[in-house]
């Protein structure tokens, strides 16, 4: 028992060790999410080229999308174009969130969109148009609904508008695979929920009649 | 050329450290005198060549020699020459030679100052130091190599130190922190070695003291450096974050304190002896663990250096092989090892082990705070956050029966203590300590501020214990005016020590409460009022350093109609670095604090200032300066310095009087 | 006797006043600085200094979000803001944050099962250092009474092994003097043996 005893600090420094060792894997700047299985929470933004056409929750609703957050200020989501557009050709739906910086007014800034349409056309003629649409956001409202730290980021929704998974960083060809497998998934157990909630509205829509 | 040297002088000295390593090892298992004799000129020279190859690295930074990439990353040709040198351990590169400096160099004085010492336990010791060495020279030679050239290629000017550093404040407070830190590694190779030999008397402990001592005299001032660096440099008056990188400071500091205590109790009266050892081996355990944790990028913190798995996995690899050997030779030796206890509940011996575990505890409190999070994750539980409310909440539980045991601890006798002669001078001390802190309280008028009424409280306790026990250890040794000289010099050191620790929690409990801020706006002319202080900003104009721009803003105090000072802040901008830095205002008095902080401009035009008044502030640092004196006073104790004779007649003289 | 010496502290802090007032009003025309952010009350006020000071930049290092300008925490401050002055409490402001950036986002951690050990493992570590303590001293004190002439024995042992170790090692010393012929000059002199 007392010889026991005296190794106990010993067993408890190699467990120790073992987490340092496991922490040596694992990127200290990535914290999960608050917002996975949780519903795309209600907002009511207009599009970046047409601002008066205005988007919600509900209206997205009923296919499986990645929501990618960018801004034209941030260079890994440049980077990060050329890859989406590619995804976007095999037939992934992507729908933008624009990040619009703070302007600070003490020095004459002001939000102007007519440059940023222009701007945004520009690049994304150089780059490649991953986008179906894209949301504008200039008060950072449903980013910060959504925990964004900063950009890129990208949510993946279901048919349901539930969120699905929160990916920090950019999507590139090393950590697509997991997320795009996802993304298959969703769209299967899309496809069986659908012939069920096509019969609901309809008996909905019988009994209305 | 110079770097080439430094290189080569680090390549010699990785040499040296390996014999170091193994020659003394075949000698204390052969019995070859010769091999254990060469022990101190292998730890000489090893220290030489390190110093040669830190002496080039600074070298090569003065004269901004941009091929050495580490120069071209952490200096430039603009920084002010103090600065140029100082970048020399800016880096992670550059501060882990310095590591290995201090470390070698920690090696040659106990080479040179182990005379007294047993041969075979000299070689031992100098054996586990210099496997240490061969550790850390490697890491910096193979690992993170501050020599490297970027040869052919190399720019023309360098990418600037980091603003944060270029302070006074990050002149002296790494060198110092690192000898601390270092130091333990002393202890812990003493600790070792009687591991080793298998022999545990008091006499260990009499020989690890002094060595624990000056390691725990550094680590503070450093620690405390590092405070104030941080309350001048950050810009929002704070002085402590609870950041994994200050943490990994004090974990070493807890216990180092702890073990500090606990040699006195196995030099005097010989028990303690495992607890003893397992706590050199964690002090020096927990300076690796911080090493590991600021260089391998496991947690996030403002200060940690620039990452790489593979050094960090390199450091664990190193930290398993010395802590997990020496824990493993801990548990195969130490169980066999008794001691005889003869004290009873009410006596010193159990209250040192009282501050043991409240030490203890609180470097467990620190260690969870720091590493939970990391336990978390990685078990899958999720991400956590742990910060100053966690630590603030537990330090307030931990410093109170602390604070109470430490007032009473030195007026209490070894082996056992009769409560009835202690009644009358310790109300008397309790006393004082209520009429001080209430009486202040009160003057101050802000009884409200329960907490501050606390830590005052303790504070006045354990300060008005120590002086009172001085006065009355005075009396017992032959009157005040003729005792008070005859007092030894560690017990002054003690005293000092315990002040200090009085000083620090009033300083930290009145900061904490009574400290008050604004945020405000400010166009030249306006007046801010904060406690009685009127700040009026009266210009604010653009700045031109060497290697910064920005702006500064001047400032008017006046408190009741006079002039209190003029403050100056600033806002720096680092071109080079694209950084900015708030370079605060202080007015320091030992009651208070005026702290101002330039922020940006607004409309106007106008200045965001953040303007703070924070009593007793200066306490903090005055405590933590006033425990490391006290450590001084205790290693110009008289029996530090006595040679092997000295201590052959004073061991026999405790024998007579022992026996008698 | 306190009521009195507070109550004179108060005819001097009406004292204080009054200079305070003449002060202001004579020799400089200044107009006092407004706050940078405007509250009801002070109480509204020390609720968002603490809110900031607890809550954490998902985005920095480690930084609460009071300290930070990251784009993240300047958002997240106005949020603090605005939910403060629409009257909602510290819990309610941290719930909000929580909901949107996780446990992560505060520096208090939650109490639950897996993070209970963080205030019992410290609780348990005291108990259990106190316990081996008492049990040690209680043992010792048994020993003692039963066999306190062989515990003299072992004190004398102990100390005769020191003087050996001593004896020793000056023995060692010497035929380090006799080896190291270089080194004989400074021994001797320093220690007159």
């Amino acid at each position: 028992m007392r010889k026991f005893l005296f190794f106990i600090p010993f067993v408890l420094f190699i467990a120790l060790a073992a987490f340092l060792f496991s922490g040596l894997f694992s990127d200290p700047r990535q914290h999960g999410s608050a917002l996975v299985s949780k519903t795309l929470p209600a907002f009511e933004l207009p599009d970046l080229m047409a601002p008066t056409t205005l988007y919600n929750a509900e209206k997205l609703k009923g296919k499986v999308y990645l929501l990618n957050v960018w801004g034209l200020w941030c260079p890994t989501c440049n980077a990060e174009l050329g890859f989406l557009t590619e995804l976007r050709k095999q037939g992934i739906d992507i729908v933008g969130l624009y990040y619009v910086q703070p302007q600070d007014s003490a020095f004459g800034e002001s939000f102007d969109l007519t440059k940023l349409q222009q701007d945004v056309v520009k690049k994304l003629q150089e780059q490649g148009d991953p986008y179906r649409l894209n949301i504008l956001d200039e008060k950072r409202s449903l980013i910060f609904d959504l925990g964004v730290t900063g950009a890129p980021e990208t949510f993946l929704i279901d048919a349901k508008g539930q969120i699905r998974a929160h990916h920090v960083g950019d999507i590139n060809p090393q950590n697509w695979p997991a997320l795009g497998a996802q993304y298959q998934a969703l769209l299967e157990e899309a496809a069986e929920h659908k012939p069920t909630a096509e019969a609901a509205t309809t008996a909905g829509a019988a009994y209305a009649n | 050329m110079m770097p080439e040297i430094g290189q080569l002088s680090l390549i010699f000295a990785f040499a040296l450290s390996v014999l170091l390593a193994l020659v003394p090892v075949y000698g204390s298992y052969s019995g070859n005198v010769r091999a254990l004799l060469l022990a101190k000129p292998l730890a000489i020279g090893q220290f030489l060549f390190s110093a040669i190859a830190m002496a080039c690295l600074m070298y090569a930074f003065y004269h901004s020699d941009f091929t050495v990439i580490n120069v071209a990353s952490n200096s430039s040709s603009m920084l002010p020459w103090y600065f140029q040198l100082t970048a020399s351990f800016g880096s992670h590169e550059g501060s882990m030679l310095l590591w290995v400096t201090i470390l070698t160099f920690w090696t040659a004085l106990v080479a040179v100052f182990s005379k007294s010492l047993p041969l075979l336990m000299q070689g031992r010791i100098l054996a586990v130091l210099g496997f240490i060495c061969v550790g850390f020279i490697a890491f910096s030679l193979f690992m993170s190599n501050p020599f490297e050239r970027s040869l052919p290629f190399f720019p023309v000017e360098g990418r600037d130190l980091n603003p944060l550093l270029q302070d006074f404040g990050m002149i002296v407070h790494p060198p110092l922190l690192y000898v601390g830190y270092v130091g333990f590694a002393v202890s812990f190779a003493f600790a070792i070695a009687a591991l080793w030999g298998g022999k545990f008397d008091s006499t260990w402990a009499r020989w690890a003291r002094p060595w624990t001592l000056a390691a725990w005299l550094f680590l503070t001032l450093g620690i405390m450096l590092g405070s104030w660096w941080a309350y001048n440099e950050l810009g929002w008056g704070g002085w402590w974050f609870w950041d994994p990188v200050e943490n990994a400071s004090f974990m070493p500091w807890l216990v180092g304190t702890a073990l500090l205590h606990s040699l006195a109790v196995t030099e005097k009266r010989g028990t303690f002896k495992s607890w003893t050892v397992l706590l050199a081996i964690a002090a020096f355990s927990l300076s690796l663990m911080g090493a590991f944790l600021v260089r391998s990028g496991v947690l996030v913190s403002v200060h940690s250096f620039a990452s790489d798995p593979s050094r960090g996995l390199y450091l664990l690899a190193f930290l398993l092989l010395v802590v997990g050997g020496s824990l493993f030779l801990y548990a195969l030796r130490m169980n066999a090892v008794r001691s005889q206890a003869r004290y009873q509940l009410f006596s010193r011996e159990v209250l040192l082990w009282g501050n043991n575990v409240f030490l203890l505890t609180a470097t467990l409190v620190v260690f969870l705070g720091t590493l939970y999070p990391l336990f978390h994750k990685e078990l899958g539980l999720g991400s956590i956050s742990i910060g100053e409310p966690f630590f603030n909440q537990l330090f307030y539980y931990l410093v109170i029966p602390f604070s109470l045991l430490l007032g009473l601890g030195p007026w209490v006798r070894w082996k056992q203590q009769q409560l009835p002669p202690l009644l009358k001078p310790l109300t008397l001390v309790a006393l004082l300590a209520l009429t001080i802190a209430i009486g202040y309280l009160a003057a101050t008028q802000s009884l409200a501020a329960n907490l501050a009424l606390l830590g005052c409280l303790l504070g006045a306790w354990v300060g008005m214990s120590a002086i009172g026990e001085v006065y009355q250890r005075a009396q017992q040794l032959g009157g005040f005016s003729s005792g008070i000289s005859r007092l030894q010099a560690s017990h002054w050191g003690m005293t000092f020590a315990h002040i200090g620790f009085a000083v620090l929690v009033i300083g930290v409990a009145m900061t904490k409460t009574l400290s008050v801020e604004k945020d405000v706006r400010m166009k030249i002319g306006d007046t801010v009022e904060l406690n009685g202080y009127h700040f009026t900003l009266t210009d604010v104009y653009a700045l031109n350093g060497p290697n910064y721009g920005g702006q500064a803003a001047e400032l008017e105090v006046y408190s009741e109609g006079e002039k209190v000072t003029h403050l100056h802040a600033e806002k720096r901008f680092y071109p080079l670095q694209k950084t900015v830095m708030t370079e605060a205002a202080v007015h320091a008095r030992l009651s208070r604090d005026l702290y101002v902080a330039l922020g940006e401009e607004l409309s106007g035009p106008s200045w965001a200032m953040r303007v703070y008044v924070k009593p007793f502030v200066r306490w903090i640092w005055l405590g933590g300066v006033l425990m490391a004196f006290g450590a001084l006073l205790a290693l110009l104790d008289k029996r530090y310095r006595s040679s092997t004779v000295k201590v052959r007649e004073k061991t026999a003289e405790i024998a007579g009087v022992e026996h008698a | 006797m306190l009521t009195k010496f507070q109550s004179k502290l108060q005819k001097l802090q009406w004292l204080k006043t009054l200079l305070l007032s003449l002060v202001l009003l004579t020799p400089f025309t200044t107009s006092a600085a407004e706050e940078l952010m405007q509250f009801k009350d002070a109480q509204q006020q020390a609720l968002y200094r603490e809110l900031t000071a607890e809550l954490r930049c998902p985005k920095c290092q480690n930084q609460n979000i009071a300290d930070s300008n990251a784009v993240v925490a300047v958002d997240m401050r106005e949020k603090t803001y605005q939910l403060v002055q629409q009257g909602q409490n510290k819990e309610q402001v941290i719930d909000f944050m929580k909901q949107r950036y996780g446990d992560f986002v505060h520096y208090q951690p939650p109490v639950q099962w897996s993070t209970i050990w963080l205030w019992l493992a410290p609780l348990l570590l005291v108990a259990g250092l106190f316990f081996v303590m008492l049990q040690k001293q209680r043992k010792a004190q048994s020993d003692a009474g039963e066999q306190g002439a062989g515990k003299i024995m072992a004190a004398d042992q102990e100390l005769e092994q020191q003087l050996q170790a001593l004896i020793n090692q000056a023995m060692l010393n010497q035929t380090n003097q006799t080896s190291q012929t270089n080194q004989t000059k400074h021994q001797s002199a320093r220690e007159p043996d």
